[in-house]
């Protein structure tokens, strides 16, 4: 195994693939085609004034532009290349304790009156169920812009450029030995307006980079076949991000340990230490960790879909969630993540809202969207409210959540060097955690033998499985701020209609002891 | 936003008409839909949407690319054709490229109920009360979700095809806790025609099965026999037929590709009793009448009697291996049996009943082996009878085992799976051997 070369590939480099310089010219995103900041004001006075006369003791407009672009290939092939722009707007409005929300794709004057009047009437209709009245916090009124820094707009680097990368890194991996190698980009600029009655008037535009690959190895005279996915992020960054990160070499990397997996040992099963590289621990905290400390679940909000949550509220500054290594937090403003934006949908500011889900193991807070506070007896909610499009109501969310580095320089090795008998995975695989997050069962990409403190043979058939407060107090180690990563996920669903968010995760390679194995190999079929 | 065949018609003609390019495929879509969600005994959020997209795909000999938006100014319709056919010339020559199919004959869609399509938000409101009073009424917290809904979807070539299908859906789904968190219980389905949904009934079932489900007993992981609910087997069926496909298997690289090349069609993998199909005119589950690339969606048996009789061939590997293009299902059905599930459960000496199961994700492509908990009702089956509830269950289990191991199936009826509605299902409840449950969950 190349560990060092993996950490360097992960880690991104400096060293950028060979890249014309059609980069030269990457126009910022400005506002959304059509619709300045004065067009906008005129829309939301409609709506916030029709809602106020209608009866509604608060409401909001959003109008959110997206484009999308994706481009997939397989082998010598493109397979598809995509771009999609996506527009409209919804108006929520709370009328005697209850929410009444409305959309559409048609921004006229008449439309905005409209559909305030449909969030309007929704709100009555389902008022006579309202068993406990929303009560909002006041929120200070924001008139500001946010733009997302970044040095290259993805949409204005040529298809071509694009297709050329993809098609590099699938020949890289099948002269390396790899069967099939599939590839593809996915990038989203998102736009939005919001105007609320407690006098916001924002306007916040974004970017979405997702890079990836994943190569199989076949061995059709076993009927075994075996893959190896990128371990690139999906990030909140602009095409230097996709640039910088070396997928060419990845993909090398990874065909050769596709075709060293599908020889591998099969793991024993049972009890065994783990040091998780957080190209894996990314997912286990945005399962074990991030969705648990969600107040709309731990209050039963989110009951019939996604699940309560083992964490309630009782537990808040009492619940020994892990060992003293480990402290979460949770921000939106962390460079590159994927929740890292100016304003939540409440039109909350994140700068300043930053907080500690967990402080040296100990539960000190909750994740929260406005109306949330009070009932955990605190003042302010913490910028958490996200909807995916301009048709869906906005939900707490998850932000980034992260796993703080060790104050001690300690490295990979030396985590490692403590390990008699254990397991290092990297890469995130299968996973699976139930309705309350309790108990997970994760898979991986690679895993290696560790012996005696150094690192052995590969592994294949690997999972750990674990309840989430033991695992994350077996925890007696982790590495320093040398060996931060982001990972994160473009598409975490919630709600109903379920919504999706993108969320990122940093982490450091971290060292859990006795943890239980599973071998996945199931021989009788 | 729902449009009428002739409106339709008129845009892709439009649109069409648009087009410089050699071949083209216009697709719209859209839908109104309606929805209100409950927790804690009480309204929580609700809504609209109400959307239609366009999405063109052009090519240039073989260079293809394709674009979508919301808008449908004329300027807005011919930017994104423009759009599409910019990344077609940019694109590059496809070897795999197979051109648009022309027109194509069509079943009559069944999918379409004007009693759902009248409904409001008023008498959703109206048919949910019950549902939240009775939850008051036993001492338990209820939470849901309701929505109803329109869709309707086109699609048109250059080369004369055109397709058109509406559809109504209505979905209920509840679940209830017990106020000391011990017990907790679930029910849902979807139905085209909001006449069937029967939301009181629903609700009524799950805070019974609540109710029985207060102070679940540990069991030792291990094989169970167990009696799976149409939920369950909905979602473990789902992931079987999602890949049942050609070229990932012929590639070796699926649980349908045979040892030494190939795939497993024609082989028995089943026992007789096993048999699977998409039927667009299934009268429980009708599906749309038409799938991807436009092809028309017809009965197709997937397993029958057991054996391997289809798997999805896309256009380009369907020439590639001299067989007709199959397309994905619309809709799924598995033959069922005639017991009752009361029967099945009086067959049983001792086994495990599974309401639904609950975040479900594959382990194993080669063996399908899935991952899983069950959720909101297990319960201790004894000598007939349901005794006890047990606390819940991860498993790890393939679907493959599930279906080679039935013992006995009830009747085949509507169902929707713990994660969400995909296309229409309709599945009996199983009586299923040596089911793998391997950890226990302290989750209710």
């Amino acid at each position: 195994m190349n560990r060092r070369t993996f950490v360097r590939t992960v880690a991104g480099s400096a060293v950028a693939i060979s890249v014309p310089n059609v980069f030269a010219t990457s126009p910022l995103p400005g506002p959304v085609e059509g619709l300045d900041r004065a067009s906008f004001q005129k829309l939301a006075d409609v709506a916030l004034s029709a809602a106020k006369r209608l009866g509604a003791s608060y409401a909001d407009l959003r109008v959110c532009r997206y484009q999308n672009q994706s481009v997939h290939t397989r082998e010598e092939r493109v397979e598809g290349i995509d771009e999609s722009t996506d527009f409209g707007f919804g108006v929520r409005a709370l009328v005697d304790g209850t929410w009444g929300f409305s959309s559409s794709n048609d921004l006229s004057e008449k439309r905005v009156g409209e559909v305030t009047q449909a969030a309007v009437g929704i709100a009555k209709a389902n008022r006579v169920l309202q068993k406990q009245p929303i009560e909002l916090e006041k929120l200070p009124g924001y008139q500001d812009e946010w733009i997302m820094p970044m040095k290259i707009n993805p949409f204005s680097v040529s298809i071509e450029n694009k297709v050329s990368l993809l098609l590099a890194v699938n020949e890289a991996a099948r002269k390396a030995g790899a069967n099939f190698c599939n590839s593809g980009m996915n990038f989203v600029w998102e736009e939005k307006h919001f105007a609320s009655s407690y006098g916001s008037l924002l306007y916040q535009s974004r970017v979405r980079s997702f890079p990836r690959f994943n190569v199989t190895v076949v061995d059709k005279s076993t009927g075994r076949f075996t893959t190896r996915r990128s371990l690139a992020a999906p990030r909140g960054s602009g095409y230097e991000y996709v640039r910088d990160y070396e997928l060419v070499r990845e993909a090398e990397e990874a065909a050769h340990q596709a075709q060293e997996k599908l020889k591998a040992r099969t793991v024993e099963p049972g009890k065994r230490d783990l040091v998780i590289h957080p190209t894996n621990l990314w997912l286990t905290i945005h399962e074990s960790i991030g969705h648990p400390c969600e107040l709309d679940r731990a209050l039963g909000y989110e009951a019939n879909f996604a699940g309560t949550s083992f964490v309630t509220t009782n537990r808040l500054g009492k619940l020994r969630y892990g060992s003293e290594f480990i402290t979460i937090e949770g921000d939106r403003t962390q460079k590159g993540g994927l929740a890292t934006v100016g304003y939540d949908d409440d039109g909350v500011r994140t700068k300043g809202a930053e907080f500690n889900i967990i402080t040296k193991g100990l539960f000190t807070n909750y994740e929260m969207a406005v109306g949330q506070a009070k009932m955990i007896d605190r003042k302010k909610s913490n910028g958490c409210s996200f909807a995916d499009s301009w048709d869906t109501f906005p939900i707490q969310r998850m932000p980034n959540i992260s796993l703080k580095p060790g104050r001690e320089k300690i490295s990979i090795d030396q985590l490692i060097s403590d390990v008699k008998d254990g397991i290092y995975i990297i890469g995130d695989g299968s996973w699976s955690i139930d309705q309350q997050r309790y108990n997970f069962q994760f898979g991986g990409q690679v895993f290696y033998e560790i012996k005696n403190g150094k690192i052995g043979q590969m592994l294949r058939d690997v999972a750990y499985q674990g309840n989430t407060v033991d695992f994350w107090n077996s925890c007696d180690g982790i590495c320093g701020q040398d060996e931060y990563h982001l990972g994160g996920a473009f598409n975490c669903g919630k709600g109903q209609p379920q919504q999706i968010a993108p969320v990122s995760h940093g982490a450091v390679p971290a060292r859990f002891r006795k943890v239980n194995v599973l071998n996945t190999d199931r021989k009788d079929i | 936003m729902i449009i009428s065949e002739v409106e339709a018609k008129r845009i892709t003609d439009k649109v069409l008409a648009l087009s410089k390019a050699d071949s083209c495929t216009v697709t719209l879509g859209g839908h109104a839909r309606t929805h209100l969600r409950f927790a804690l005994n009480g309204v929580t959020t609700d809504g609209e949407q109400d959307d239609l997209t366009l999405s063109v795909t052009s090519s240039f000999g073989t260079r293809t690319g394709s674009a979508r938006t919301n808008e449908f100014s004329d300027a807005a319709l011919a930017k994104v054709v423009r759009k599409a056919e910019e990344i077609a010339r940019l694109a590059r020559p496809d070897p795999e490229f197979v051109p648009p199919y022309g027109p194509q004959q069509y079943l009559p869609g069944q999918s379409w109920f004007d009693a759902t399509a009248k409904s409001t938000p008023a008498s959703m409101a109206t048919a949910t009360r019950p549902v939240l009073d009775l939850a008051t009424q036993k001492e338990v917290t209820a939470a849901g979700f309701f929505n109803v809904g329109q869709s309707c979807s086109a699609m048109a070539t250059s080369k004369g095809l055109f397709a058109f299908d509406r559809s109504t859906g209505a979905l209920f789904t509840v679940s209830a806790r017990t106020s000391d968190g011990t017990g907790a219980g679930w029910a849902g389905v979807n139905h085209h025609d909001i006449g069937r949904l029967a939301p009181a009934t629903l609700g009524r079932r799950a805070i019974e099965k609540t109710v029985d489900s207060r102070g679940p007993i540990p069991l030792e992981p291990g094989k169970y026999l167990v009696l799976l609910e149409p939920s369950a087997v909905c979602d473990l069926l789902s992931s079987f037929v999602g890949r049942a496909e050609a070229r990932s298997a012929d590639e070796g690289r699926s649980f349908f590709s045979k040892k030494g090349g190939g795939n497993k069609l024609e082989e028995k993998l089943f026992p007789d009793s096993v048999n699977v199909y998409s039927d667009p005119h299934d009268s429980i589950a009708p599906g749309s009448i038409y799938s991807s690339h436009g092809l028309p969606a017809r009965r197709r048996n997937w397993i029958e009697n057991g054996t391997l009789k289809d798997l999805m061939y896309s256009p380009y590997w369907a020439k590639k291996s001299n067989r007709e293009a199959v397309p994905a299902p619309t809709n799924i059905v598995m033959q069922g049996g005639s017991a009752t599930q009361d029967e099945l459960i009086a067959s049983v000496k001792r086994g495990i009943l599974v309401t639904r199961f609950w975040y479900i994700r594959e382990v194993d492509p080669r063996t399908l082996l899935l991952t899983g908990l069950t959720r909101d009702g297990t319960f201790l089956i004894e000598n007939g009878k349901i005794v006890r509830p047990v606390k819940n269950f991860r498993f790890n289990e393939s679907p493959v085992a599930m279906l080679n191991n039935i013992e006995a199936m009830g009747q085949s009826v509507r169902a929707l799976g713990g994660e969400g509605a995909g296309m229409p299902v309709s599945v009996p409840p199983l009586l299923v051997r040596d089911f793998t449950f391997s950890s226990l969950s302290d989750a209710v």
